[in-house]
């Protein structure tokens, strides 16, 4: 009898038991620390108050790298899901030997950003790159690149794009691969031609996954920072100043956590809220249907 | 006849863009190796006018890859990121499998807030917490020490999902059966569950591996010091406000690249199974 207690609370124990160290880490070094960035940055000496935010939004800083970020994801997030995209539906057709192109466009995810960024850099290099060399071998003017206040940003954008298509691909190869072929046969013999298809079958059926992408690619995008913290620290002129930077530089050149807090707030928030308008978007035009 | 011939010109065309964006992936990784193979006059000299040389080397040379062990104990900054990884692996795997376990096996109360939260709090990535999370660490002393490269990220929600998948998966019969047959609950799990789970344990392991391998902003904070320094922080190193050493630089960058591309161009598979699974279907 006494047993058979003893053995059913420890079996109702047990469960939360193996949740333990897991649950730990997350609330030590997951939870805490978002809970202390999101009073950091609305709380003063103890006291409520609105005073960060305010005095972030006059900040011309600031608000160019909002600006920035803004622009910098509403380019590379569509052109980085549509490469993506295309790259998949080339990989998934019955080509042969097309295992080896998969795995080769893949592998660019292997590469660590770090190494990416030194490559680039050397490529995009005003004096002695090879793309410099190879337009004056062209007869064309070099061009600055990673030093012109108007093409870093794009740079960057190239760098990021490069390393990120071969891992999203994988995605949507793998959501176009659990499409029943026989519908895209129905399709021909009923004379669909290849964009009829593209938009009636495999665009609404793929929705899910490039919902995935969407969100996963805004995360990742949002808070880009290696790229920028080793190649063009920001500049030219606050050209690349994302905000994920301009958040590290606060914290840790000017000692200014509370500024830091604040604008990774508003990061996160505005991540939130691109995730949700990507919801609601992508949902409804089920709905359409 | 006609079909077959259009039939023909499509593949070619398929071929054709494969091609190029093979090109696309892959030039820029063989010029920076080939670039490890020269010395850093060369590169600079053959750098304008283009020229075949622009690309290939005149002379090949291993003095740069000799000089950055021999000079710059490269291996140091390699053997700190091997011994994360190796410490990182199997703790992830055990913690968040332990879990896993738990969400995919048990009933018990408040399973699904407690899993909601988790998820949620993985959703919320590591960089955006950096800095509240280096005070953290600061104040425990982990500073310049492995600990602050490994505890932080070991509750991993992308590993814990595989692993729930996973369970799911396993029939409750033999589970039960072991039950019956008097075994408890964790010599089930160790003796029973995990070995069926080696494909699941190939596929975490590579993405603990890539992440500690090929992770930046977050050694670059707490990690500065020589002794605990990973290798994509060292790879900065060859950079100085005066001059870049491009030919050590893409000699340590080789170097550092083998290791994921060993163990990528194998386990690919393993890898593109884990993140469809826990990305779309979780």
């Amino acid at each position: 009898m006494n047993n058979m207690k003893k053995h059913s609370v420890y079996s109702t124990v047990f469960p939360y038991l193996l949740l333990l160290p897991a649950g730990v880490l997350v609330a030590v070094f997951k939870l805490y620390p978002i809970a202390q960035t999101l009073a950091s940055g609305f709380f003063e000496k103890g006291n409520f108050t609105l005073d960060i935010y305010r005095r972030l939004f006059r900040d011309p800083n600031f608000t160019n790298s909002l600006w920035i970020t803004i622009k910098f994801n509403l380019i590379t997030i569509p052109l980085q899901v549509v490469i993506s995209f295309c790259l998949g539906l080339l990989v998934s057709s019955r080509l042969r030997g097309i295992g080896i192109f998969r795995v080769l466009f893949f592998s660019t995810f292997a590469i660590s950003t770090t190494i990416a960024v030194l490559i680039w850099e050397k490529l995009f290099n005003f004096n002695n790159g090879l793309f410099n060399s190879m337009l004056i071998f062209a007869g064309l003017p070099s061009q600055g690149f990673l030093l012109s206040k108007t093409q870093a940003l794009m740079c960057i954008i190239v760098i990021t794009t490069w390393k990120g298509c071969g891992y999203w691909m994988i995605f949507f190869l793998s959501g176009l691969k659990n499409i029943d072929p026989g519908l895209y046969e129905s399709a021909m013999l009923d004379g669909a031609g290849v964009l009829d298809t593209l938009f009636r079958i495999t665009l609404p059926l793929m929705r899910r996954v490039i919902l995935f992408v969407c969100v996963a690619n805004t995360t990742a995008n949002m808070l880009l920072f290696a790229p920028i913290q080793m190649s063009t620290q920001g500049g030219p002129q606050g050209s690349t100043n994302l905000l994920m930077y301009e958040a590290y530089k606060s914290a840790f050149k000017y000692a200014d956590q509370q500024r830091a807090s604040a604008m990774i707030t508003i990061l996160v928030l505005i991540i939130v809220v691109i995730c949700f308008l990507q919801f609601k978007f992508l949902n409804s035009s089920e709905v359409e249907e | 006849m006609s079909y077959k011939k259009h039939k023909t010109l499509k593949s070619l065309c398929l071929y054709g863009l494969c091609i190029f964006w093979t090109i696309i992936c892959m030039f820029p990784v063989l010029y920076a190796v080939l670039l490890s193979f020269r010395s850093n006059n060369e590169i600079f000299a053959y750098a304008l006018p283009f020229s075949i040389h622009t690309i290939l080397p005149v002379q090949w040379t291993m003095d740069n890859f000799i000089a950055i062990f021999r000079d710059y104990n490269i291996e140091i900054p390699l053997i700190n990121s091997l011994i994360l990884a190796a410490v990182a692996i199997p703790c992830s795997i055990l913690i968040n499998g332990l879990s896993a376990f738990s969400f995919a096996v048990f009933k018990f109360k408040g399973k699904g807030i407690l899993l909601g939260l988790f998820m949620l709090s993985f959703m919320i990535p590591f960089d955006a917490i950096s800095i509240p999370l280096y005070r953290l660490v600061n104040s425990l002393g982990w500073v310049n020490t492995r600990m602050a490269l490994i505890v932080p990220g070991m509750g991993n929600g992308l590993v814990m999902l595989l692993f729930i998948q996973f369970f799911r998966g396993i029939p409750s019969t033999l589970l039960d059966a072991a039950r019956i047959d008097g075994a408890g609950w964790l010599k089930v799990f160790f003796k029973i569950i995990l070995p069926l789970c080696v494909p699941v344990c190939i596929t975490a392991g590579l993405m603990v591996f890539m992440e500690h391998w090929n992770s930046y902003m977050w050694p670059l904070l707490v990690a500065r010091n020589d002794n605990v320094r990973t290798i994509q922080i060292a790879l900065s190193d060859f950079r100085t406000e005066y001059e870049t050493m491009w030919s050590y630089i893409f000699a340590a960058s080789s170097i550092t690249l083998i290791l994921p591309l060993a163990l990528f161009f194998p386990f690919q598979k393993y890898y593109v199974q884990g993140i469809t699974h826990s990305g779309i279907k979780g």
